[in-house]
């Protein structure tokens, strides 16, 4: 029964970004432009190498990203009042937060793939194509705590005055353990080269972040949702 | 019995004592530590207690927390609000202490080293606390959130201070932990005692503040009832 | 760094801290004393309306 109602939840917020697909473009818009920005901020007047920046780069562009996204489908949820609609439905709050997280994720996704090839194209000079499948694993590992995380502020953030604004202040402290292990990860796999020995300490603690806090939102996203 | 000993005086004059007990016997008793640090290593008792004791309050924050939500009583809410508030206080203190010493030890007003960072984001992450809290109108409801924050706040500071401490690989030569300070006896007692009083101090504050909160609420509720 | 530039600093560390301690708990004194004005003076007033309404 909540299997049928997340996958219910999940095929409305896909469909109806899909149709338009106004947030999705304005991300990925946001990602291109970030990383442009990112070449004259930190190579103008040098021919600084930034081999060991570009982790940092990428997940500092996508954090923002996920952030715009959050903002606007939470924004929508409010101002077309799905949200107060969904809650009178009898579902249970957690597959409400199931399916939006779920959401969410699907869309950062959608934007990584195409803005990675992208940034590689900027960015990288050795091919990492080797270690392709440790990359969308730390990308999947630190999406989900994004994800799990700004989808439990984005619900609460969404119900104060302040709405949009309240998101990043809250979200970003929160985040940077999550932060700090994808870019180093991230930075390994694009300059060196890594296994999974190397990165498996990193990992390690991106699943266990995301273990932590899908519990914690687990247990509080009634209360998040309000009355 | 038990009331008039845990009375905001009375646990403000024993942290007094305390305190005032611990900074004699670190100067007069502990010695000067002979490693890298010399006689700045001396801030060390009153600055690691004081990053204790904002772990402490943020720690009855989350207690608070969970309380409220399984009993949404406002008194809960009362005590998350004052704790954070002196969490954040001597956090702040952590900061303005942990630079001092910096400078007088590695001679750099600031590193990115584990504590200091730690304490840096913590700092930020519970002044989100009030900022989400000025943002809400409705009583219960900004209770209810701010309970959800300090809780998923909480877990999040230890979460961070390992990522700060783990991870950045081998890009920071000054490292001090309290392990290194290596505690013998007269050093331990030392730091025990002060950690005794600063404990002892956030208690005494906790009680008088949340006495004040009480006030302030009794205030609108006697508004009320002459508006009304 | 000899003992005397060290006690300097040490020194700053430990005023900083007694300094904000006191600052703080001296803003609290005078917010609570003004708080608990204001509950008696509305304490009173209370019970001059309820006075007044019940004596009419």
């Amino acid at each position: 029964m909540a299997g049928r109602q997340f996958m219910a939840i999940l095929r409305k917020d896909l469909i109806r970004e899909l149709r338009t697909r106004e947030m999705l473009v304005s991300m990925f818009l946001f990602v291109m432009l970030a990383l442009v920005i990112f070449h004259y901020a930190f190579g103008v007047d040098t021919d600084a190498d930034l081999t060991y920046f570009t982790g940092g780069m990428l997940w500092v562009t996508f954090i923002f990203s996920a952030l715009l996204g959050l903002n606007r489908s939470f924004a929508q949820e409010k101002d077309e009042q799905c949200l107060d609609g969904l809650l009178l439905c009898p579902v249970d709050r957690v597959t409400i937060f199931f399916a939006k997280t779920s959401g969410n994720l699907v869309f950062l996704l959608i934007i990584q793939a195409v803005s990675v090839p992208v940034f590689t194209l900027f960015f990288i000079e050795r091919s990492y194509l080797a270690d392709l499948g440790l990359f969308v694993l730390v990308l999947l590992l630190a999406d989900l705590g994004i994800c799990t995380l700004g989808t439990l502020l984005a619900t609460i953030s969404m119900s104060t005055r302040a709405r949009d604004l309240l998101l990043p202040i809250v979200f970003l402290p929160l985040i940077v353990p999550v932060l700090i292990a994808a870019t180093s990860a991230t930075t390994a796999i694009f300059a060196d080269g890594a296994d999974l020995g190397g990165l498996a300490a990193r990992l390690g603690f991106l699943a266990a972040f995301d273990a932590v806090f899908m519990i914690a939102a687990y247990g509080t996203y009634d209360f998040a949702i309000g009355e | 019995m038990v009331k008039k000993l845990t009375s905001a005086p009375a646990l403000f004059a024993a942290a007094g004592a305390f305190l005032v007990t611990g900074l004699l016997l670190a100067f007069l008793y502990a010695p000067i530590d002979v490693s890298s640090m010399g006689f700045s290593q001396k801030i060390f008792y009153y600055h690691a207690p004081i990053a204790e004791t904002a772990l402490v309050a943020f720690g009855i924050a989350f207690v608070a927390a969970i309380l409220y939500l399984r009993d949404p009583d406002p008194k809960w809410d009362r005590l998350g609000y004052v704790s954070v508030r002196l969490g954040l206080l001597f956090s702040l203190l952590v900061m303005a202490t942990g630079m001092i010493w910096g400078k007088a030890a590695w001679d750099a007003w600031w590193a990115w080293e584990p504590r200091l960072t730690t304490f840096l984001i913590v700092c930020f992450l519970y002044a989100a606390y009030f900022v989400l809290r000025q943002v809400v109108e409705e009583e219960s409801r900004r209770a209810t959130f701010a309970a959800v924050f300090a809780i998923v706040a909480f877990i999040d500071v230890p979460i961070t201070f390992f990522a700060t401490r783990y991870m950045p690989e081998g890009l920071h030569p000054v490292v001090i932990t309290a392990g290194d300070t290596g505690m013998e006896g007269s050093m331990f007692l030392s730091f025990m005692i002060s950690m005794a009083g600063m404990t002892l101090l956030l208690a005494a504050l906790v009680r008088s503040e949340v006495a004040a909160e009480r006030l302030k609420d009794e205030i609108d509720d006697l508004k009320i009832r002459i508006g009304g | 760094m000899s003992i005397e530039e060290g006690a300097k600093f040490v020194a700053a560390a430990y005023a900083i801290i007694l300094a904000v301690v006191i600052a703080y708990y001296a803003m609290s004194a005078r917010r609570v004393s003004g708080l608990q004005r204001d509950v008696d003076l509305l304490k009173q007033e209370v019970e001059r309306r309820e006075a007044a309404g019940s004596g009419d």
